[in-house]
């Protein structure tokens, strides 16, 4: 073959495909074939179907999504600032259905029989499986923010952390705040899904009132926590375009600190800051919400906004939870190599809802554990038991706030002694990145939305 | 202005360049897709396409990479003479040995795939 010049190859191989069976047409399982049942069609459950059907067209994949009409998270903090219409989010199960032969039941799984190993629905269906593969997202813990319900989220204080009509809602009322209003951010404790989610979301918000033409837009996180990763690059911009102090005692969550040079390089300012972070240790705890006086009381005091978006505790999806998949952190205990849950075997918990530390909880380390978990799958169904060693990575683009500039936080995991751990190279821009990387940054954010969409729901570009 | 009218401008800020596919990738049969360079390729198509088909004008494909250039890019990200916004943080995770299996797995893929319907590379 390596004497083959590329365009006998691309002939040989154009003909070859040609006479290929396409994956859809492939005969449906035969009775002996594996059936794998997949728990929710966000990014871990929809890569996962499609891999396995890819690696494994002979296995069986039903995929039971509850949400027809699912729109991407990832990215949705684009849709508030009208930087793409709420639809841009939308996805279509059609490819996984028609091309690569995906199941689909769509309806809501309420209960596993895990001696029997059946997964049955609200709608009345059963299904048997060989494994069993959940990526059921997350839950909201309201009753840990006192005032705080699921019904004000719905229509006063949207968390808009599962896009749909909370984003809409969300997306609407910061298209109608007053001039020079002010906003109030309440990150989750971490681990959350996104970690650096709200903060992205504050820049984003800023940018959009300063763009209107507000001249002291007032944007304010109240934050339990000390830091977020991408705070290195975020803190820096922030002082430099929003006019926000470093706040005291801040320790990036990277552990790479400023040096004396640079903290010499950043501003101090006495006026109120456009974006004001208070960490935890600084006060920003949040111990109530009174949603009728629209007032947020924190450790350091009242804080009265036009909007509030607050982002409840996270906790792994509901069906998880119910199935006692969780231990008391409130997420799914998993093998490192498999996914395999530490509870019952044969099934299998990826993306947000796993205890998969230190891979955050986001879109890109989903897509690589549905991956990872496929080639494991795979292997385990024809007896050839676990693979190793294993790899995965994560990226997370970020849009900064400051017109198109976008950072990214980047990692690689292996598995050692059981645990996942984490490469050790620098997994951000350095402080002195230059504004064109910043912009570079924002075009291959654009990009990575379109890859990322296509390889984790859609078939191939050029099929 | 355009996405790639930005990105030519700010690549060229950067003094990164694309080389382009100059010469035919000497195409290996499936042996060069063990499941250990599976294992690995799979974890960037998030950004580079599954197996290394991009759409856009921005991230590059990886299918039908020569082996040698996708090698001397990944040395290059590593040693930072190729300046980057991930790779180089990407590339210094990763070992000589498995950076040739991706470039294997890269390389046995054709750089313009066949078109026709529900084809199987
Ligand atoms: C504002 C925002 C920005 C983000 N930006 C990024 C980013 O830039 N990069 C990145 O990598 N990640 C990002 N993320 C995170 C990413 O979207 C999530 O990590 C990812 O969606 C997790 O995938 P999942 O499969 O675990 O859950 P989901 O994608 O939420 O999918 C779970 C699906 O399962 C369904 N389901 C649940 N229970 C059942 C049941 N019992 N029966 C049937 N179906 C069920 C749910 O309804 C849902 O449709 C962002 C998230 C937010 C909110
Ligand atoms: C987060 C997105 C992302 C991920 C994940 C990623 N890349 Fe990249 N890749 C890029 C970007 C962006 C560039 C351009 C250089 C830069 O700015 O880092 C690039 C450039 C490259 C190039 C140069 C291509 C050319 O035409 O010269 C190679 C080779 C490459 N990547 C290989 C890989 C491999 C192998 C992996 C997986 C181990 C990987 N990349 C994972 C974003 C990514």
């Amino acid at each position: 073959m390596s004497a083959m010049n590329r365009r006998q190859f691309l002939k040989i191989s154009s003909a070859a495909a040609a006479a290929a069976t396409p994956l859809m047409a492939a005969k449906k399982a035969s009775a002996a074939a594996a059936h794998v049942v997949v728990v929710g069609g966000g990014v871990g459950g929809a890569t996962f179907a499609k891999y396995l059907r890819m690696y494994d067209p002979g296995t069986q994949v039903t995929l039971v999504q509850n949400e027809k009409d699912y729109q991407r998270r990832y990215g949705s903090s684009e849709v508030i600032v009208n930087h793409i219409a709420d639809s841009a989010l939308n996805i279509s199960y059609d490819d996984l259905k028609n091309y690569y032969g995906v199941e689909f039941v769509f309806d809501t799984v309420t209960g596993i029989d895990f001696d029997k190993r059946q997964v049955r629905t609200q709608g009345g269906t059963t299904l048997n499986y060989d494994r069993v593969v959940l990526s059921p997202g997350i839950t909201f813990d309201y009753s840990a923010v006192p005032g705080m319900t699921e019904e004000l989220a719905d229509t006063k204080i949207p968390h808009a952390w599962n896009a749909g009509p909370q984003l809409k809602l969300l997306r609407d009322q910061v298209n109608k705040l007053p001039i020079d209003g002010k906003v109030i951010i309440v990150p989750p404790p971490a681990p959350f899904r996104c970690p650096p989610g709200p903060y992205e979301r504050a820049g984003l918000i800023t940018q959009w009132m300063l763009e209107r033409g507000d001249k002291n837009p007032s944007v304010t996180i109240l934050d339990v926590n000390n830091n977020f990763p991408g705070d290195y690059n975020m803190v820096h911009l922030w002082n430099r375009f929003f006019g926000m102090n470093v706040p005291k005692d801040f320790t990036p969550f990277t552990q790479i600190k400023y040096t004396p040079e640079q903290l010499a390089t950043l501003k101090t300012y006495d006026k109120p800051a456009k974006l004001q972070w208070i960490p935890g240790n600084q006060g920003g705890r949040v111990l109530k919400v009174d949603a009728d006086t629209m007032t947020v009381e924190a450790e350091a005091g009242k804080f009265q906004a036009d909007l509030i978006n607050l982002i409840p505790p996270l906790k792994a999806g509901k069906i998880a939870l119910d199935l006692g998949l969780a231990d008391a952190s409130g997420w799914c205990p998993v093998d490192p190599t498999t996914f395999e849950s530490k509870m019952h075997p044969f099934v299998h918990v990826i993306g947000d809802s796993s205890l998969a530390d230190p891979m955050p909880k986001s879109g890109y380390s989903a897509n690589n554990q549905a991956k990872m978990v496929a080639l494991q799958i795979k292997s385990l169904l024809a007896g050839n038991g676990v693979i190793e060693p294993i790899e995965m990575q994560n990226t997370c683009y970020v849009a900064a706030g400051p017109k198109n500039f976008s950072i990214f936080v980047t990692e690689f995991f292996r598995e050692k002694d059981g645990k996942i751990i984490e490469g050790d190279q620098p997994p951000l821009l350095p402080f002195n990145a230059s504004d064109e990387a910043y912009r570079l940054c924002r075009v291959y954010e654009e990009s990575w939305i379109e890859n990322f969409t296509h390889d984790t729901f859609y078939k191939p570009y050029w099929a | 202005m355009t996405n790639r009218a930005t990105l030519r401008i700010l690549v060229a800020a950067l003094g990164m360049l694309c080389l382009p596919n100059a010469f035919a990738a000497p195409n290996e049969s499936q042996d060069a897709r063990p499941t250990a360079a599976i294992m690995l390729a799979q974890t960037c198509a998030g950004c580079h396409g599954t197996e290394g088909y991009t759409r856009g004008d921005a991230l590059m494909p990886l299918a039908g990479l020569p082996r040698a250039q996708f090698i001397r890019a990944m040395e290059k990200f590593a040693d930072g003479t190729r300046e980057s916004t991930v790779m180089g943080s990407i590339s210094r995770n990763l070992s000589a040995k498995e950076i040739e299996l991706m470039a294997n797995y890269f390389a046995s893929f054709p750089e313009n795939p066949p078109i026709a319907k529900g084809g199987k590379l």
